[in-house]
């Protein structure tokens, strides 16, 4: 009987296995493809059958994208939106969903104010597009990194916003209460009681904002068009043309491209699942 | 420093939380606002931190009114109920909080910090956190933080209630020690009637916002101010029996149920014929025999405490009542016994105003 159940037990578990497996290689398969496409010579790329390993690695693209043409530049260019727009949001939400967690309104103001705030993000980006580079162009910030960091900024606010207040209102009341006994101001028992215990929270939200910034196309293509300003996803769709598609130069920037937010979310890992997850526990 | 309400009227909305508080009390003395929940208590004790405003009504510390002073002004220490320990933080840097945001000068915090760590002996688990603490440990460390600072008041939310029976006892007894030591006014609020007879030294009792009396607990316990005081304060509470006066026969009267009365009883009633008759359970002598005097009564249940005995049973009139008796008492449910109420023992209260028919001094 144990020796029965035993056997159901790891079959059970091996179709587990069997199926992160699964999970693992759809997730993984693109990421490997582009890999080996950046480092495979033209006539490797497009031989058939595809060569999966054997194949002679070559630089050759990475000294192409990053010496040869600007897409150093657009690594800069996008590092700095990303990193600015994410502070920015974070900065101003959560500053905002403090407030939203712990000040009650009359008419229950505060609640609306929040659902409001998260209303704006139900409308699908496109439609703001026009409207964007209009304003951008009024204002000639067109072809900037500003405009970037504003636009990002403003996109990640309702996010920033709604998570950071959920891990606010995680945190007991008398926290701050017992910080202000004790003689502390509101800002100081924020910065030096409430803040670190919703560090996690915070690790958790900036890694989506900088996710969010630094892969996103849209608003980089509508209002960027120089190659001063304008962002690796864009730099890279750029060598799609007219007349040859740069499949290794593409490749290579991708890889680069996912370096930065794999380092970082392997730095903040143990942040991200503690915020994913606060709330789940009470310790 | 002494603490004083004076008509404190807080409103959440439309209703009343506390309704016009009058509270004064003496300069290093233990006050405990004891009341069932919803009473009011909670918020009086935070309108006195800061943390809640009072509608109407001035509060002042020492000489000074409060009202607009910020919390972190204030100079109190406060106990949480939940003693709101800062997880991230190690048991020493909670104990050094309220000296590190008042800029204590920097060498002198550890120094601070192991005395007080010392006086609660916890020194061995300054560098543990919160979370590693037992519940104990952990109201310890609350008490610790709030006296390493030495404040004009210290204000207490029912510290001891998330202990377990054993441990409330044992941290009762040295809370007393320790404010006796530290001589600080202090204000506690509890809805254990035991905390409030051992700890205070005035018991503010609480009902629907409005005190209903501020005493000694000896006081409070011998001559409650009204129905709601007598009921509440005792366990169990003291027995109420509502009935008439037939001054005729000067008796007191419920259903069958007659009690001859003195004179000065009498006296005391001043003509009123509607009233409600008290006695606290260890003036009633419960008895298998007829006495003079005594009433007849049909024995309901009895709880054996070890200590004690508590006989619940009725009067010939269906009233329930509780009456302590010797732990070697034993009797069956619905066997006949005889009930004598302790002469001078009696309280009366006004049938309509639930208010105490006071003892004249004789």
């Amino acid at each position: 009987m144990r020796a029965k159940l035993k056997s159901i037990f790891t079959l059970s578990s091996l179709l587990k296995y069997a199926l992160v497996l699964l999970a693992l290689l759809a997730a993984l398969a693109p990421v490997y493809w582009l890999i080996t496409i950046s480092l495979k010579s033209e006539v490797d790329q497009f031989a058939v059958p595809p060569r999966w390993l054997s194949f002679n690695p070559t630089l050759v693209h990475y000294k192409d994208a990053f010496v040869a043409r600007s897409f150093g530049q657009y690594l800069i260019t996008s590092a700095i939106v990303a990193v600015l727009s994410t502070v920015c949001a974070l900065v101003l939400g959560t500053f905002a969903a403090y407030a939203l967690a712990r000040f009650r309104l009359p008419r229950k103001l505060d609640t609306r104010l929040a659902l409001w705030i998260l209303s704006t993000r139900m409308f699908p980006p496109i439609v703001t597009a026009i409207p964007l580079f209009l304003m951008m162009r009024d204002v000639r910030l067109l072809n900037t990194k500003a405009s970037l960091v504003i636009v990002y900024t403003a996109f990640n606010l309702p996010f920033v916003v709604w998570m950071m207040r959920g891990f606010f209102m995680e945190v007991p009341r008398e926290m701050e209460e017992a910080a202000m006994v004790d003689g502390d101001s509101r800002l100081g028992a924020l910065r030096r009681v409430v803040l670190p215990l919703v560090a996690p929270g915070l690790a958790a939200t900036a890694v989506f904002c900088l996710i969010i910034s630094w892969n996103e196309f849209l608003f980089a293509l509508v209002l960027t068009q120089t190659d001063a300003a304008m962002t690796l996803p864009v730099g890279i769709a750029g060598r799609v043309t007219q007349y040859e598609i740069k499949w290794g130069v593409m490749s290579a920037a991708g890889v680069v491209a996912m370096m930065p937010i794999l380092v970082f979310a392997m730095a903040v890992q143990r942040y991200l699942v503690r915020g994913l997850s606060l709330g789940a526990v009470k310790g | 420093m002494n603490v004083k309400f004076e008509k404190v009227t807080k409103k959440f909305g439309a209703s009343v939380v506390v309704d016009g508080l009058n509270l004064e009390t003496v300069d290093g003395e233990f006050v405990v606002l004891l009341g069932p929940s919803g009473c009011g208590k909670t918020t009086t004790l935070r309108m006195l931190a800061g943390l809640e405003e009072a509608t109407n009504g001035d509060i002042f510390i020492g000489p000074e009114r409060v009202n607009d002073i910020p919390t972190r002004e204030r100079d109190v220490a406060m106990v949480f109920q939940s003693y709101a320990l800062y997880p991230h933080m190690t048991v020493a840097e909670n104990i050094a909080y309220p000296l590190r945001v008042r800029k204590v000068l920097k060498n002198e915090i550890p120094r601070r910090v192991a005395r007080v760590a010392a006086l609660l002996e916890i020194s061995s688990l300054l560098e543990r956190k919160p979370r590693d603490l037992s519940g104990g440990e952990r109201q310890r460390v609350a008490l610790a933080r709030a006296i390493v600072r030495e404040p004009r008041v210290y204000l207490m939310d029912e510290p001891l209630s998330n202990l377990d029976a054993k441990l409330r006892v044992q941290m009762r007894g040295e809370l007393k020690r320790l404010q006796q030591a530290l001589g600080t006014t202090t204000v506690y609020v509890t809805h254990d009637q035991a905390e409030a007879m051992t700890l205070a030294h005035r018991v503010a009792v609480m009902r629907n916002g409005r005190l209903q009396q501020f005493d000694t607990p000896l006081n409070i316990y011998n001559r409650p101010a009204n129905r709601f005081v007598a009921e509440f304060v005792g366990s169990p509470g003291m027995n109420l029996i509502e009935g008439e006066i037939d001054a005729a026969s000067r008796h007191f009267t419920s259903g069958e149920f007659r009690l001859p009365l003195s004179a000065t009883e009498l006296d005391r009633l001043n003509g009123r014929e509607r009233v409600m008759l008290g006695i606290r359970p260890e003036h009633l002598q419960v008895s298998l025999s007829q006495h003079e005097a005594d009433a007849p009564a049909t024995i309901y249940v009895t709880e054996l405490m070890g200590n004690e005995t508590l006989v619940f049973f009725r009067l010939a009139g269906g009233q329930k009542l509780i009456a302590r008796a010797p732990a070697s008492f034993r009797a069956e449910p619905e066997s006949q016994v005889w009930i004598r109420f302790e002469r001078g023992q009696l309280h009366f209260f006004d049938a309509q105003s639930e208010v105490a028919l006071l003892i004249t001094e004789d």
